[in-house]
């Protein structure tokens, strides 16, 4: 069985794709695109060697071509990307070229009787599959990312490849973030939330807990009730809060994802099947009327340097 | 340019139900339009109309297939007994073989699924295009693909060489339900259907060995009066040391 394996880098966040890599018994290449500095990063996590392409003002999926051929000379046996948009558009190249299986979502590989066990997240991770796969495989890593272990630095060797002719004509900042990005706390609310008057309620709570206020999609879409930049999901904020507290937002994956980087979920909801409590850490089954105003209660009740960040 | 917008490609992962041994129950799920077709679609026709080009429809599986012809779409074809497959490989060489089977094409538009991620780029790779995922939108200026993206902190704007397959991630619910006389049109419209053998794929997963429920711990849920119950998830809060 070939487990040698290419993992293709394109940007931060390949720490917990490298970790699966790395349990391969094969020859690990880390084939970067990207700066320097990130050629260097994944180096020092340990992979066999580093390939490194550097991409200046050029979008990395223009060599998607290339890496394709080269993968048809290096015949890698497994090709491994995280989600990042460019990482996956050089992932389906080379996929293609190799006649891959392309499994999205794996959380592990291993090798078991000449053949790899894939194991994927299915129905937005609510269950693990497990595959048995033969021949070469490309997956996207959709396990949680974790910081890159240090190993042996291997040597990052310079690649010269033909690029396809994408440009990037224009670049302006985003506007100004909202806070939600650096808060340490972030109190949410979704549909659960009947008026715009009762806004003030859950401002109140995020006020006595010292968090930023948010919300989900439909609250910042459909009716307007909070600035757009307020709203967490996948095309929205992706934060990374210590806490997070989730007042009567049904908890769909597209809102979750948002959230993935946050250390503790709290959530109230008056339905005690409510899809966020599969993913919150604490929950509070009931009327929001009810609890946010005891929650407010209870939090300015406690010591006040308690609230000191 | 003519413009492929691939829709209804895949089931909805909200229709299936995860039995208490991790099973997975599709209850007769048919392919749906995914959040992101929408916006893929808006994405097909801004390209279109910035060419002078046309927008034709191309859909897999059991799904309605009039969902694009009630959306403006001129016609579309159907690989109606294409399967549901976990391999997005496998989907993708089914969508790239009916895409070369509609003869010159110029751009393939397709929705950014969050589910199936590999497919609109294993689509690009089977067709040896280059190819740009995650985008908000794409257009046509001055005859030249271009497309929208937001990446670190800014807002990107990025030129393409065609042939190229563009993946839309939608920014927002943009879907608009068709009027009765949209309705009536989609039945006028030509829908053309397409088997798997006359495209000459014979797609394939991998053995599955089934499923399990992740390991994890789930949620603390506390619940009776609303006072006893704040004093909890405070107290909790507080020891897990984020209050």
């Amino acid at each position: 069985m070939n487990t040698d394996c290419w993992l293709l880098v394109t940007a931060d966040g390949w720490g917990g794709a490298f970790r699966i890599a790395r349990a391969l018994p094969g020859r690990l290449t880390a084939v970067v695109i990207g700066p320097r500095l990130l050629a260097e990063q994944v180096a020092a996590a340990g992979p066999d060697e580093v390939r490194w392409t550097d991409p200046g003002p050029v979008p990395a999926e223009a060599w998607g071509a290339a890496l394709a051929g080269a993968a048809a000379d290096a015949q890698p046996g497994v090709v491994l990307s995280t989600t990042d948009p460019a990482a996956r558009v050089l992932l389906g190249a080379v996929a293609g070229r190799l006649h891959a299986r392309l499994v999205p979502a794996a959380v592990a590989i291993a090798v078991q009787d000449d053949r790899l066990l894939v194991r994927r997240a299915a129905v937005g991770g609510e269950t693990i599959e497990t595959l048995r796969c033969t021949g070469p495989v490309a997956v996207t890593y959709g396990g949680d990312d974790v910081a890159a272990a240090s190993g042996a630095a291997a040597p990052v060797t310079p690649v010269e490849l033909a690029a396809a002719p994408l440009a990037v004509i224009a670049s302006e900042p985003l506007a100004v973030a909202s806070g939600l990005e650096d808060a340490d706390r972030v109190v949410s609310f979704g549909r659960g939330v009947r008026a715009k008057d009762d806004v003030s309620l859950v401002q109140g709570l995020a006020d006595a807990l010292g968090a930023e206020l948010a919300c989900s999609m439909p609250i910042a879409d459909d009716l307007g009730w909070l600035d757009k930049s307020r709203y967490v999901g996948r095309s929205g904020n992706h934060i990374s809060p210590a806490l997070y507290l989730a007042v009567g937002i049904g908890g769909a994956p597209q809102h979750m994802e948002g959230v993935r980087g946050a250390r503790v979920v709290a959530a109230v909801n008056n339905d005690p099947e409510a899809r966020i409590f599969r993913t919150a850490d604490y929950g509070i089954v009931g009327d929001l009327y009810d609890v946010v105003p005891e929650l407010t209660k209870a939090v300015r009740n406690l010591p006040s340097k308690e609230l000191e960040q | 340019m003519r413009v492929v917008v691939v829709y209804k490609w895949a089931r909805n992962p909200t229709d299936a139900l995860v039995r208490s041994d991790g099973s997975i129950d599709w209850r007769n799920a048919r392919m749906t339009a995914g959040e992101d077709d929408p916006a893929a679609l808006a994405a097909a026709f801004a390209i279109a109309a910035g060419s002078d080009g046309e927008v034709l429809g191309l859909t897999i599986g059991d799904g309605d297939a009039s969902w694009a012809l009630a959306r403006g779409v001129e016609q579309a074809w159907s690989v109606a007994d294409a399967p549901s497959l976990v391999d997005n490989a496998a989907t993708a060489a089914i969508l790239a073989a009916a895409v070369r089977h509609l003869g010159e094409v110029d751009v393939v538009v397709i929705g950014d699924s969050r589910q199936d991620a590999g497919v609109p780029v294993a689509l690009a790779g089977e067709l040896g295009w280059p190819a740009l995922v995650g985008l908000t939108s794409a257009t046509t200026v001055d005859g030249r693909l271009q497309a929208a993206r937001k990446v670190g902190g800014a807002a990107q704007t990025v030129l393409l060489p065609t042939p190229a397959v563009v993946g839309i991630a939608a920014e927002a619910d943009v879907d608009r339900a068709p009027g009765m006389k949209e309705l009536l049109a989609a039945r006028k419209r030509p829908l053309t259907r397409l088997s798997l053998a006359e495209l000459g794929v014979a797609p394939d997963d991998p053995e599955s060995l089934g499923c399990a429920k992740p390991d994890s711990t789930p949620a603390r849920v506390f619940a009776g009066e609303p006072a006893e119950t704040a004093a909890q998830l405070v107290a909790a809060l507080r020891s897990e040391g984020v209050l």
